[in-house]
């Protein structure tokens, strides 16, 4: 019945981390229960809506297909690890604001890491890239635009800042 | 027109920084000391008697804390529609028999979800299944299953405690019939007798899914020794479920509390109280710890509120030159295992018409039929782009008849502002015209219009009328505003926060009325323990009604302002204004007072009043009680909302695929107290309709869901967007805040058949049940070739 647990040693939003988690605990699970960063949400349960998408290493990954073993070694950034600790908004988080590019906001953490991720790998994207690698995150509120505008406000801009 | 300073603006959202960070906190979020987790067995019949229920092996498993069944609940009875005629029948858990598959049966609370799920196979339900029924009209027929026997007077009536006296009353359902709707007025016979043209057409839209974000979830916290019950849960009117929960549990009303919490998308389909809510509710009380139930998609999909299936026969004569002189509509709503809100749908797809076309002479008859399947509820437009889709497609047809315009013909059939309806309501603002020519403009449409066919490219229209908040209920909500020391205020208000906006929009208007800067207004909202009355989330009251109170009440608040200032500045209150927490007189604005040594002045000159504002606002002041939804009488809403949507699209002919290249929508709602929040509210309906139009279906066999996931159940995704053109059709409406109304629900059914339309004009062939799938679509193109 009961599988004995193993150690998770895991840097989340540049925090180390040592705990005992049964090995079927996914990382989305660790992080909203474990951790109590429930930035990250459950909406599918099956890798389809984006809601739960987190940073690993450089990656955008779907925190609910994952198992947090998985993620042992490596560093993890969730929605809770993108403004400053002083409160200052990171650029993408601000022109969501800007933009109006959220409403019911439960999609919005994954949405935020997603196009962290993207930016940090292609700081220009055009239109029909960031469309592409939207298309794993599921929005019913927004219809798309005004967050795709955001983005690109973001891209138009610089450097997204690290 | 008069300048404002924080209304008429797109200022950025209240609830921003808390959803950016991860910081908002949804029903999902909420963990409490001591909580157990529930989960529910559901059927998986469609229609079967329940022989026994062992729950013995679920109770000895380690960690589990309560195992419940039909007998535990039995006779407990609620539902959207609850009335003399038709009492309610929904009960959480089946008691003598199932009626659709993922109807619930048991539950199970235990220390942690995973002991709870390996609980519920523990359970042995022995089923003698009975024939089941899927189709309306072979449910209707004599000799077929029967679905209900006697319904009986039930639990949950809010009718006799709004005063409305009422009868012991049960009844049997005849051959299935779970309610009807007959609307009638002119002579149709003679209006037929009038015509040059007549059409009869039947059109269908499936079940479709709300598929907010957020799947249902509920954390229910009872106290054995206050007896109060503590509610954290997905809702869009904290008091239609703390009443459900109230009359289900008998639980004194003031002794629940609904918790504010961030919602994650509503769209109509949170509004009603659901099986697991109340089971809920039952197992903290009976346990005295706190329990959550989340549900999963699937669950959503299978066992929660779909929007409704219609089935809509449509007769339409004209005039020559399209002038609509008769219209006989039938629809047989599929109503599945409990009627939700089948007749409520089969009553607005009638009435949201109304303030569209002047019709003339028109009837409207609607049966809804139970089979044995997962039932309905509102989604966005709850009837209205179920009957859009049938009513504008039709007018295409009769246009292509005649050789007419459907601009022109549409432009021809509207209302006028000013006009009275046979129901009595009156369009006092009526942008529908000039959004009508809008959308016309923005897709180009006497350029286009039939002129693309050889690129396979078409365009079309539709039109949409939508209440701002009806006389449903005591649709009513209060509203407070307070002035603190230092001169900003808190508003206190119900509304729930689901995405709409409603946090932002208030405290604008509330900001603006007092001549402060957004940011002073402290706001406090959706909780029912610190917020006055409150109903108006759902049927688009939220700005009509809610935001209607918050003006109220800071009008109140400004006038108790003026006044003191008046008493001080020894002026008349007509020559002060009010500006960044001071008020000062017009002439001589550096004669002025801080909101601060206003609120000082009056505590100690009269008797301690620290200034607090107070509003209220009723969505039709003239109803008592309900108007009738099955003849259709008396008013039903003080403001409509309108919306004219075009559509431009290419069809494949060879993968039968449509590619939509741009949607227009021009949307009358009164006028924007935050533009970038009305922006948003209409691209999202343009997506959704697209969706609806193309992709949409909640597909069953044998009465089981086959398509209960995002993988099989697609909605648009960022790559399908097109470009979309949001026009403003405003007319100023007299009886709202700053002028505004009802925005977030019309434009969707406007969306439908202007893409149905457009198909149309691209291919020539029309598709008359959506979605218009590629399947469907070159099915419909085949059977043409066929013919020629």
């Amino acid at each position: 019945m009961d599988i004995a647990k193993k150690i998770l040693k895991v840097n989340v939003n540049g925090r180390p981390y040592e705990l005992l988690i049964k090995p079927k605990t996914t990382l989305l699970q660790f992080l909203r229960n474990d951790l109590g960063l429930t930035g990250a949400k459950q909406a599918c349960m099956d890798n389809s809506c984006g809601a739960c998408t987190v940073i690993v290493d450089k990656m955008a990954v779907k925190a609910c297909s994952v198992l947090a073993l998985q993620v042992n070694g490596r560093e993890v950034m969730t929605v809770e690890g993108l403004a400053s600790r002083d409160g200052k908004l990171h650029p993408l988080q601000q022109a969501f604001l800007d933009y109006h590019a959220f409403q019911c906001g439960f999609c919005t953490p994954g949405k935020l890491m997603s196009s962290k991720a993207m930016l940090d790998e292609n700081p220009h994207p055009n239109e029909e890239e960031i469309r592409r690698d939207m298309e794993g995150n599921l929005c019913r509120c927004t219809g798309y635009t005004q967050y795709i505008e955001a983005i690109k406000a973001v891209a138009q801009k610089k450097e997204v800042a690290k | 027109m008069t300048e404002y300073s924080v209304v008429g603006k797109p200022l950025p959202r209240v609830d921003g920084i808390a959803k950016l960070t991860g910081q908002a906190k949804y029903t999902t979020d909420i963990v409490l000391p001591n909580m157990v987790y529930g989960k529910l067995l559901r059927s998986p019949l469609p229609h079967a008697k329940i022989v026994s229920i062992d729950i013995s092996k679920a109770e000895k498993l380690a960690g589990v804390e309560a195992v419940i069944t039909g007998k535990d609940t039995w006779g407990i009875r609620y539902g959207f529609v609850d009335t003399p005629t038709y009492p309610a029948e929904e009960r959480p858990l089946a008691e003598d028999k199932v009626r659709f598959v993922g109807e619930a049966v048991a539950a199970v609370a235990a220390v942690d979800p995973d002991i709870a799920e390996d609980a519920l196979d523990l359970i042995e339900v022995e089923y003698d299944p009975l024939p089941a029924v899927f189709d309306p009209e072979e449910a209707m027929k004599d000799g077929a299953p029967q679905i209900h026997g006697e319904i009986t007077r039930t639990t949950s009536c809010a009718w006799e405690d709004w005063g409305v006296a009422r009868k012991s009353h049960s009844y049997t359902p005849i051959n299935n019939v779970a309610g009807r709707v007959l609307i009638s007025y002119g002579d149709i016979e003679k209006g037929f007798a009038e015509a040059d043209h007549i059409r009869e057409d039947r059109f269908w839209s499936p079940a479709t899914s709300h598929m907010a974000m957020e799947p249902h979830t509920i954390v229910a916290s009872y106290d054995p020794f206050t007896g109060r019950l503590e509610v954290w849960l997905n809702h869009m009117a904290y008091e239609l479920k703390r009443y459900w929960l109230h009359k289900t549990l008998g639980i004194p009303i003031q002794k629940i509390r609904v918790h504010q919490t961030y919602i994650g998308g509503a769209f109509g389909g949170k509004a009603v109280i659901f099986d697991f809510e109340v089971l809920a509710g039952f197992i903290s009380r009976k346990l005295g710890k706190p329990v959550k139930i989340e549900l999963t998609r699937e669950e959503v999909f299978s066992s929660c509120r779909n929007s409704i299936r219609f089935d809509t026969t449509l007769k339409t004569g004209v005039k020559k030159d399209g002038t609509i002189v008769a219209q006989h509509v039938k629809v047989i709503v599929d109503a599945g295992a409990y009627k939700g809100s089948a007749a409520v749908a089969m009553f607005l797809s009638h009435q949201f018409s109304e303030p569209c076309f002047n019709r003339r002479n028109v009837r409207h008859e609607g049966v809804g039929v139970y089979t044995n399947k997962n039932f309905g509820f509102a989604k966005r437009g709850h009837g209205a782009p179920q009957n859009r889709f049938a009513v504008d497609s039709q007018i295409d047809m009769i246009c292509e008849d005649l050789g007419l315009d459907p601009v022109e013909v549409i432009l021809k059939n509207l209302r006028k502002k000013g006009d009275i309806l046979p129901n009595g309501d009156k369009l006092e603002s009526y942008g529908l015209p000039k959004c009508v020519q809008l959308v016309a403009d923005a897709i180009d449409w006497k350029q286009k219009r039939g002129k693309q066919r050889d690129k396979n490219r078409g365009v079309g229209i539709g039109i949409n009328g939508m209440f701002s908040g009806s006389g449903y209920w005591p649709f009513a909500c209060a509203a407070i505003v307070r002035l603190n020391h230092d001169g900003t205020i808190t508003l206190m208000e119900g509304d729930c926060e689901f995405g709409q906006g409603a946090d932002t929009t208030y405290s604008q208007i509330a900001a603006e009325e007092l001549g402060l800067p957004l940011e002073d207004v402290n706001l406090i909202s959706g909780d029912s323990e610190l917020c006055p009355m409150n109903y108006s989330n759902f049927l688009s009251g939220g700005m009509f009604v809610g935001g209607g109170a918050v003006w109220y009440a800071a009008h109140d608040l400004r006038q108790k302002i003026l006044k003191v200032g008046s008493e001080l500045l020894k002026v008349k209150m007509e020559d002060l204004d009010l500006k960044n927490r001071t008020v000062f007189i017009k002439a001589k604005p550096e004669k002025s007072l801080t909101f601060g040594e206003i609120l000082r002045y009056n505590v100690q000159k009269h008797l301690g009043d620290p200034l607090i504002g107070m509003g209220y606002k009723k969505a039709v002041p003239e109803i008592e009680f309900y108007p009738s939804l099955s003849k259709g009488t008396g008013r039903f809403t003080d403001a409509y909302g309108l919306a004219a949507a075009t559509a431009e699209v290419e069809v494949d002919r060879e993968t039968g695929r449509t590619k939509v290249l741009k949607i227009c929508i021009a949307d009358d709602c009164g006028y924007e107290i935050n533009p970038a929040s009305i922006y948003g509210q209409m691209v999202s309906q343009a997506v959704m309709g697209m969706g609806d139009a193309l992709l949409e279906e909640v597909i069953d066999e044998g009465g089981r869901v086959i398509n209960p996931n995002l993988v099989d159940y697609e909605i648009p995704r960022a790559f399908d967007v097109p470009e979309i053109v949001i026009l403003n059709g405003c007319d100023y409406e007299p009886k709202g805040p700053f002028g505004g109304k009802e925005a977030g629900e019309c434009a969707r059914a406007a969306v439908i058949p202007a893409i149905a339309n457009a198909i149309y004009d691209a291919v020539g062939v029309r598709v008359h049940r959506v979605p218009i799938t590629p399947e469907k679509l070159l099915n419909a193109l085949k059977v043409r070739e066929g013919k020629k």
